[in-house]
């Protein structure tokens, strides 16, 4: 059958068939096979990030086009508002390192906490730790806003039994920000726990036994076997949770939809309210298009920082 | 040229075509007559934001109306008629009582000669019109939802072959960003309610069709002519004026008479206002009771009134220049701030409780004062509390002020012209005597038409309507508002002074306006 097969193709007539023929004869079912998905990607991810940008450059109208207007729409981007936008810049960025760096940690921690259990408890818990990955984001968020309140809610109440004042977690502009992080931070980082525990798992027992021998205790082996065989793994999701960070919209528009004056503006708010508020499609594309640099940006430094040559 | 490199050559190929043409395709749809599409950049925001908007459509409880169909005195249909009137007029209590005389003779006049069809469409379309109500929960969620069902079963009652869907977004920020999100979309959407200064935008944007070849001439005199001003570009008429909804102050009976405060004469000054409600700000057992509180909300005005009490306005009368960066503005915001920072009547919260939080607030009595536009009264009627509105404390311009908009109902260009006439039809219904008639108690304010009488509580509104600074109809409105609110928000918070607060954005705001 081989034989068959290597004869029509080195056969005089094979070799006269164009080169894209052959080349969908060998690969052709291949490309049919992610066809549905490269089109998916291509219409509502390619297609629009094009598009943002093209009108990231025109003053755009959705039923009528638009005109081109240089890198007015960029200008706009940073001056309106008094320069808003600068200011949600800021909050993000405060937000996503601080949500990072915290879910990273409290991620590897309860992972290292799973490491040493049976089967069948990390199982158990890491379904229960998956737990909010499955929950609406908005149910979330209304949750957290109701354990604000100031009058009625219960971090409040638990204040008042040690006989403190009332926090005005979500009205006060000083701690607005803070208190959208403490909900984020105190939100078990579900994708996180599920990679690093499986990551842990597909480390070699024999490093450990090794270094059982050499005497090293739990916190040694751990920084010295454990993290750095993790290393590409923390290196994805130090990526995802930092894009997510940067996108973060739905909770801020849950806790405080009329804003904390602008002490809680992230990028994407502020993107919301320029086009669903303001209608302007061109300065919020601008605005998007400045999100995409940043998030890219971040992105390439970790690879950067967190690329990893291991292999076992 | 070896087999391995023309392989490698050939998939090159493949992969530059299909990429160029996906580009090329991008680009071409971009550059091309985009009907269909929203704006892209902000899909993921958009995606998050419909589940938003749709969860707290779901819990929202708005504007409502009551059950009561008592039929009110023709001296309340003139009343109604001149607030509207001078309302619409725009912006003082002087040019309403202008108004009221002009109106009187026209009501009587309109009451009389209502006798037009509105019911039955001539269109001859079969099939569904796709209605977007302000407020409407599915499945009569408020009593404004039942009255809405209640219209749409008339109207497809008297129209057998037409199908009308109803689909609701919240009276918020929000929820006008939903209905306009989807009117730009180009499709899913015949006709929709919207207030008037979320109009232009959507008019230059060939967003809205115009309804001057609908209107009858029994329409034009009945419906208030001021109100045909703010829907007005261009010489066309773009919209169906449904009602005037001012901001009156909901009084909360109970807690008057529980801490034994009478109540204050209709004319009543904010120094009688603060006096009150330092009186009705108390502790009940575990529970803590206000005196006022108010919705901050980019897309409402519920706590204006106070800033324009001293006689200061937003906008010079033309529209044309910013006016809040006076003596007579800034007093009037540290009305507002003095109540949270001086004289500690308000909640811990002020300025950031959602519109949720202050009607439970309202219903569990734990707030006295409120102020709200005309719509929520007949939830807390309904809901058993014992409320009465009153007018707007007086300020320095020494007469009553409140704040508010003209609702509308407004329909979608469309191909198909008995499609158009359809929903033209329906939207002419929904904002006519007819439909009053056929559901009492659908008025949630002050109509826009002279032979409208609304019932109770909604007629409580009516001698506060002529008083009622309304908001612009100018396209840079909705940007204008995102500048100012913020602002205010800080000053709230002590965070601004009013002075800072009102004079930051006028340099902004002057220049959008000087655009056109």
């Amino acid at each position: 059958m081989a034989d068959t097969n290597l004869t029509q193709v080195n056969s005089p007539a094979a070799q006269r068939t164009n080169p894209l023929v052959l080349f969908l004869r060998k690969y052709g079912w291949g490309y049919v096979f992610v066809l549905p998905s490269f089109l998916a990607f291509g219409i509502f991810t390619f297609i629009p990030v094009i598009w943002a940008f093209i009108i990231s450059f025109q003053d755009f109208r959705p039923r009528g086009g638009g005109d081109w207007v240089g890198l007015q729409n960029y200008r706009d981007a940073f001056t309106t508002q008094n320069g808003v936008f600068l200011e949600a810049l800021k909050n993000t960025i405060i937000y996503a390192v601080v949500t990072v760096t915290a879910n990273i940690f409290i991620g590897l921690f309860l992972a290292s906490l799973l490491q040493p259990l049976s089967n069948k408890f990390q199982t158990f818990f890491r379904a229960a730790y998956y737990l909010p990955a499955v929950t609406s984001a908005v149910i979330i968020a209304v949750t957290w806003r109701w354990l604000f309140n100031t009058q009625w809610g219960f971090l409040n109440f638990l204040l008042g039994l040690i006989g403190a004042a009332p926090v005005r977690w979500l009205s006060d502009p000083d701690i607005a920000l803070q208190s959208i992080i403490l909900s984020t931070v105190f939100t078990i980082p579900a994708a996180g726990v599920v990679l690093f525990n499986a990551a842990m798992n597909s480390i070699p027992k024999d490093f450990y036994e090794a270094a059982d021998l050499e005497g090293a205790g739990p916190i040694r082996k751990w920084w010295s076997i454990t993290l750095p065989l993790i290393k590409s793994t923390t290196l994805y999701v130090v990526v995802l949770y930092t894009i997510a960070s940067f996108e973060v919209f739905e909770k801020v528009y849950i806790m405080v939809p009329s804003g904390v004056g602008n002490s809680t503006q992230t990028i994407v708010t502020q993107i919301y309210q320029t086009v669903f508020s303001q209608f302007r499609y061109g300065v919020a594309s601008a605005q998007a298009m400045v999100l995409f640099v940043i998030v890219v940006s971040f992105a390439v430094i970790q690879f950067r920082f967190f690329r990893s040559d291991v292999e076992y | 040229m070896s087999e391995e490199t023309r392989k490698r050559l050939s998939r090159r190929k493949f992969v530059t075509l299909t990429g160029g043409a996906v580009v090329a395709s991008g680009i071409l749809a971009a550059c091309g007559d985009n009907t269909a599409t929203t704006a892209p950049a902000t899909t993921a925001a958009s995606a998050a934001t419909t589940a938003a908007a749709s969860t707290t459509a779901a819990t929202s409880t708005t504007a409502a109306a009551t059950s009561a169909a008592a039929a009110t005195s023709a001296a309340a249909a003139t009343s109604a008629a001149a607030a509207t009137t001078a309302a619409a007029a725009g912006t003082t209590a002087a040019a309403g009582t202008t108004a009221v005389t002009g109106t009187t003779a026209a009501v009587t006049t309109a009451v009389a000669g209502s006798t037009a069809d509105f019911k039955t469409s001539k269109s001859g379309y079969k099939g569904n019109l796709d209605y977007w109500a302000l407020g409407y929960a599915p499945g009569g969620g408020n009593v404004f939802s039942k009255s809405s069902d209640s219209a749409a079963a008339a109207f497809m009652k008297a129209n057998p072959d037409i199908k009308v869907t109803i689909t609701g977004y919240t009276p918020d920020n929000a929820g006008f960003a939903k209905v306009v999100n989807a009117v730009q979309s180009g499709s899913g959407v015949d006709a929709f309610r919207i207030p008037n200064d979320s109009l232009p935008t959507l008019i230059q944007q060939g967003a809205i069709a115009p309804i001057d070849d609908y209107l009858t001439a029994e329409d034009k005199t009945d419906i208030l002519p001021n109100l045909f001003d703010l829907v007005k570009v261009n010489g066309k008429l773009y919209a169906w004026p449904l009602w005037v909804p001012p901001v009156g102050m909901y009084m909360n009976l109970d807690i008057f008479k529980e801490k034994g405060v009478d109540l204050p004469p209709k004319t009543w000054t904010y120094d009688q206002f603060v006096d009150i409600a330092k009186k009705l700000t108390f502790s009940r057992g575990n529970d803590k009771v206000y005196g006022f509180s108010a919705l901050f909300d980019p897309g409402g005005v519920d706590s204006w009134p106070f800033i324009l009490s001293d006689g200061a306005l937003p906008l010079s009368p033309d529209n044309t220049k910013y006016t809040w960066n006076t003596a007579d503005a800034y007093s009037g915001l540290k009305k507002i701030t003095d109540l949270a920072l001086v004289h500690k009547v308000t909640p811990p919260d002020f300025g950031t409780q959602k519109q949720d939080d202050l009607l439970t607030a309202m219903k569990n009595k734990l707030q006295a004062m409120w102020t709200r536009p005309s719509g929520d009264a007949g939830t807390l009627t309904q809901a058993g509390l014992n409320i009465d509105i009153w007018p707007i404390p007086i300020g320095k311009s020494g007469k009553p002020i409140s704040a508010g908009g003209v609702g509308l109902i407004a329909v979608t260009p469309n191909k198909d012209t008995a499609k158009q006439k359809a929903a033209m039809d329906l939207a002419r219904y929904l904002t006519s005597p007819q439909v009053e008639k056929d559901v009492p108690g659908y008025y949630l304010a002050p109509s826009a038409r002279k032979s409208v009488t609304v019932v109770s509580p909604y007629n409580k509104f009516t001698d506060i309507a002529p008083t009622a600074w309304i908001t612009p109809s100018i396209p840079s409105w909705t940007q204008i508002r995102t500048l100012i609110h913020p602002n205010i928000q800080n000053a709230v918070f002590g965070k601004m002074t009013p002075e800072q607060a009102l004079s930051q954005p006028a340099d902004e705001i002057n220049k959008l306006l000087a655009q056109k």
